[in-house]
């Protein structure tokens, strides 16, 4: 069962170059969304892309930076909804360059799902629970009210 | 239908399906948990109901709660949707990287 969520990635390019491809917004839209992005503690941005109806999800993450050590951490809240200002998801996203044989090595960890990753487990078991109604559906219908263990 | 998220944001909702992850209840014992009116409880019960969360049966004159795997799995769905959207997002970004090493 999958519980946390975490990738982390090596490139050959040098932690600054790296941390432009995380910061810059006409650069992190390569590869990521389109967003208003500016690496400022506080600043608050989003990142747009299509709409997940499934997901109860508006297409729209509304982000706050958290931290930003340049070249080596980033963070930032990652909230999403179905739209109209309803927040039902509500993480954080941290990344993280470490210098590594001449090269990055770049670490994603996108945490929060905390009550989630709790319950997910749930939905690994199987059944049992509706045996277990009707056992005591049983029982009631075996012990009439006012019945004694005599 | 609500979201599973929000569903289970509220404390006395995962209290619930603590209880009765170890047992089916009926709402009337559940609300013997609960320091809430009872109209409250039932409609925290309905909340989870709706979400998938629980299933009401009714036997004889008690109506019995217990876990369904619906709501569960929309979590768990949720989970593997950001893992999969950051697995493949992270391999555009490895690929443009790579893509600039070379030229």
């Amino acid at each position: 069962m999958k519980d946390n969520i975490s990738h982390s990635l090596f490139v050959p390019q040098q932690p600054d170059e790296v941390w432009e491809y995380l910061t810059r917004p006409d650069l992190m839209e390569l590869w990521l969304m389109k967003n208003d992005f500016e690496p400022v503690v506080g600043r608050q941005f989003r990142f747009m892309t299509n709409p997940i109806p499934k997901f109860d999800f508006d297409g729209i993450t509304y982000c706050t930076v958290l931290e930003v050590d340049p070249c080596k951490k980033l963070s930032y809240s990652w909230k999403s909804g179905p739209g109209d200002g309803l927040i039902t998801v509500d993480s954080l996203v941290t990344w993280t360059l470490t210098p590594k044989d001449g090269g990055t090595e770049l670490l994603l960890e996108h945490t929060g799902f905390k009550e989630a990753r709790h319950f997910a487990i749930f939905s690994a078991l199987d059944g049992g629970w509706f045996s277990n109604i009707k056992k005591i559906a049983q029982l009631l219908n075996d012990t009439p009210h006012g019945a004694t263990n005599a | 239908m609500p979201d599973a998220f929000q569903v289970i944001a509220d404390p006395s909702r995962r209290q619930m399906l603590h209880l009765l992850s170890k047992d089916s209840m009926t709402i009337n014992s559940l609300a013997e948990n609960f320091d809430m009116s009872r109209p409250a409880v039932s409609k925290h019960v309905k909340i989870l109901y709706g979400a998938g969360f629980i299933d009401i049966q009714d036997i004889g004159r008690e109506r019995y709660c217990t876990l369904k795997k619906d709501g569960f799995n929309q979590l768990q769905e949720w989970i593997n949707y950001f893992d999969n959207f950051w697995g493949a997002k992270l391999k555009k970004l490895e690929f443009i990287l790579n893509q600039k090493t070379k030229n």
